[in-house]
């Protein structure tokens, strides 16, 4: 009884994988199983949402890490003969489907951006990045269960069915104990919710010089109206802005009618993230920097010397 | 005192990737260098072992002219590096990269600690260091941010989505390290000339034991193209209003 498994961290991610798993599973005449481990009050949405059956995995002590339902997950695909696995590619998630995968000695698309069945329904012909955005990949998995992950937000999320669908929902049994353990959690706030939405953003890389400077370009964002966000050595490196905020491979990719980069080189893996936007425009003093191949329009310039005359420019428009 | 194995890979530098008339990738005219994070992976291994003694090794598989990549990480100060190459080993993916390193290092090699950077910069898979602790049955605590060691037992900070874990595991354990834990060294002349001294262990083809047939297949590599406006303007006020005019005329500024 193969079928299609899906594994999310959470609800908005689990509506994704349900969509695209239910097309997978009519086309492969298979059924729909979904994990379910963060909120089983849900359950009932995923079998509305599409999944033939919810499989509640019992909640984890405090101490516990999420890697201690792989025993269970690995039993439960290898029982079930999964054909398909898709998780969502959280940092989590990642970890957990390169560990399950490695337990059932099978192939594993991280990353995937695409996916579809082959002419015969039976092969998953995925994309992925390579070379920091550079390249699409286009790979099969010859070994079953076919897993891949998948960045949150790849898919449009399922909608509940008009008539009421029939599904299970069944227990899964409890976690062994690990021996990591998890001593002490600290929360952050996020602020990536309305950098996806922004129609316009302002993003920094490392040609800004000192943390101060930055009132400088917030001030021009909101003139702008825009967002701002930052590359990866800006959020990683320094650590001016949250990691929320850095746009790219490792970050998150945006589609505003306008970007302006300060001082960012422009190398594939940031740039892979604003390739969606309508306009992009740069701001850079070295006029053979990368930005400029990608860019719309490019000013070759100090941005210290810049930003002030095109805040004023801009300010005109407004 | 522990004793720190850390995983590198010498590969294709993506700045020098451009596409080909047909889409095609031209991979002709590309240099090579140590994946960017993988610096970060030797570099909290010296750090450690600068902390709390022990030694450091480097590991690597890939193609017998990865010469200069095994030169390039023992400079960076590891005292010896295991050089697992074959023709053969271009293009592995990650299962079968976690299933040679974990035949060797666990036939082979002690340790403690094995440190990979969080993934690679050609396949970014984020794969080969939690398959490679699976293959060897540790733990593993990857996306981590800060590390020590207490006793017998590793201490990171992990990264969520939602903040950050504070993970606790006995060793031996592998990490796998976010670029933000250390400032990676630049190499000196000094510590290049020093490189060349250290021991290479070569491991061939022939001392594996498993097989590791590849289990995900690539059809092609297409470039990814991104075709741009790409107008250039200077700095003068006047350059500045031409731009803000063609970013109000683009419906982009109102
Ligand atoms: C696997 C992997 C994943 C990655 N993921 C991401 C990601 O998701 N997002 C990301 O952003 N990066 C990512 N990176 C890093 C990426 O490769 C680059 O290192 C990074 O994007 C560079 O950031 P930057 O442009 O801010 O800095 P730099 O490359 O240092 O560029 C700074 C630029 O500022 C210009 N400049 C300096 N001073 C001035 C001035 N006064 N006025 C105007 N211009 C000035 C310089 O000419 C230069 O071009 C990743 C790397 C790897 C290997
Ligand atoms: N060929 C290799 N030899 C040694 N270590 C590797 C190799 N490929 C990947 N690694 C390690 O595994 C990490 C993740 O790689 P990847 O799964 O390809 O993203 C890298 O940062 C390295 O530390």
């Amino acid at each position: 009884m193969a079928g299609v498994w899906i594994f999310a961290e959470n609800h908005t991610q689990g509506l994704e994988l349900l969509n695209t798993g239910r097309i997978l599973a009519d086309k492969t005449g298979s059924r729909l199983l979904s994990f379910l481990w963060h909120d089983h009050q849900v359950a009932e949405d995923y079998l509305a949402c599409g999944a033939d059956e919810v499989l509640l995995l019992p909640p984890l002590e405090e101490s516990q890490p999420l890697e201690a339902y792989i025993p269970v997950i690995v039993d439960e695909l290898r029982e079930g003969d999964a054909d398909i696995f898709l998780l969502a590619a959280t940092l989590r998630g990642k970890d957990l489907a390169a560990r399950i995968a490695s337990r059932l000695d099978t192939g594993l698309c991280s990353d995937c951006i695409s996916l579809k069945l082959d002419e015969d329904n039976t092969r998953l012909e995925m994309e992925r990045l390579v070379f920091g955005g550079a390249g699409i990949q286009k790979v099969f998995c010859s070994s079953r269960p076919q897993m891949a992950t998948i960045p949150p937000g790849t898919f449009e999320a399922a909608v509940p069915a008009n008539s009421r669908r029939e599904g299970k929902i069944r227990e899964l049994p409890s976690s062994p104990a690990t021996a990591v353990k998890i001593l002490e959690k600290k929360a952050k706030e996020r602020k990536s919710a309305n950098i996806k939405e922004a129609r316009r953003v302002v993003c920094v890389g490392r040609g800004i010089e000192k943390e101060e400077d930055l009132a400088m370009v917030r001030e021009f964002a909101q003139v702008l109206g825009a967002e701002i966000a930052c590359t990866r050595p800006v959020s990683e490196e320094m650590r001016w802005l949250p990691e929320d905020l850095c746009i790219g491979l490792s970050g998150i990719e945006i589609k505003p009618d306008l970007y302006i980069g300060l001082g960012i080189s422009g190398q594939v893996q940031h740039v892979i993230g604003i390739r969606d936007s309508k306009i992009i425009c740069a701001v850079n003093s070295d006029e053979n920097a990368p930005i400029f191949d990608v860019a719309d329009y490019g000013i070759v310039g100090d941005l210290y010397d810049v930003l002030p005359r095109l805040h004023e420019e801009l300010g005109k428009l407004l | 005192m522990p004793e720190i194995l850390c995983c590198f890979k010498w590969l294709i530098d993506e700045s020098y990737i451009r596409a080909s008339s047909s889409g095609e990738l031209d991979l002709e005219t590309v240099d090579y260098k140590l994946s960017n994070y993988d610096r970060n992976a030797i570099e909290e291994s010296v750090r450690l072992q600068e902390e709390y003694g022990g030694t450091v090794s480097a590991i690597t598989v890939g193609l017998p002219d990865s010469t200069k990549g095994v030169k390039d990480a023992l400079s960076r100060g590891p005292e010896k590096a295991y050089f697992i190459n074959d023709d053969s080993f271009e293009n592995l993916e990650p299962s079968q990269t976690a299933a040679i390193l974990a035949d060797i290092i666990s036939s082979q090699i002690n340790y403690d600690l094995i440190i990979c950077g969080e993934g690679s910069s050609d396949l970014y898979a984020q794969q080969v260091g939690p398959r490679l602790a699976e293959k060897l049955g540790i733990p593993c605590i990857s996306y981590i941010q800060k590390v020590q060691i207490e006793g017998d037992r590793i201490v990171a900070e992990k990264k969520v989505e939602d903040g950050i874990e504070v993970i606790s595991a006995p060793m031996p354990v592998l990490l796998t390290v976010l670029p933000d834990i250390n400032t990676p060294r630049i190499p000196g002349l000094k510590d290049t000339l020093g490189a060349s001294k250290k021991p290479v262990i070569n491991i061939s083809k022939d001392d594996l034991t498993v097989s590791y047939e590849a289990k995900i297949h690539t059809n092609a590599i297409i470039a990814a193209s991104m075709e741009r406006n790409c107008q250039k303007f200077g700095s003068e006020t006047e350059d500045i209003a031409n731009l803000a005019r063609a970013l109000a005329k683009e419906g982009v500024i109102k």
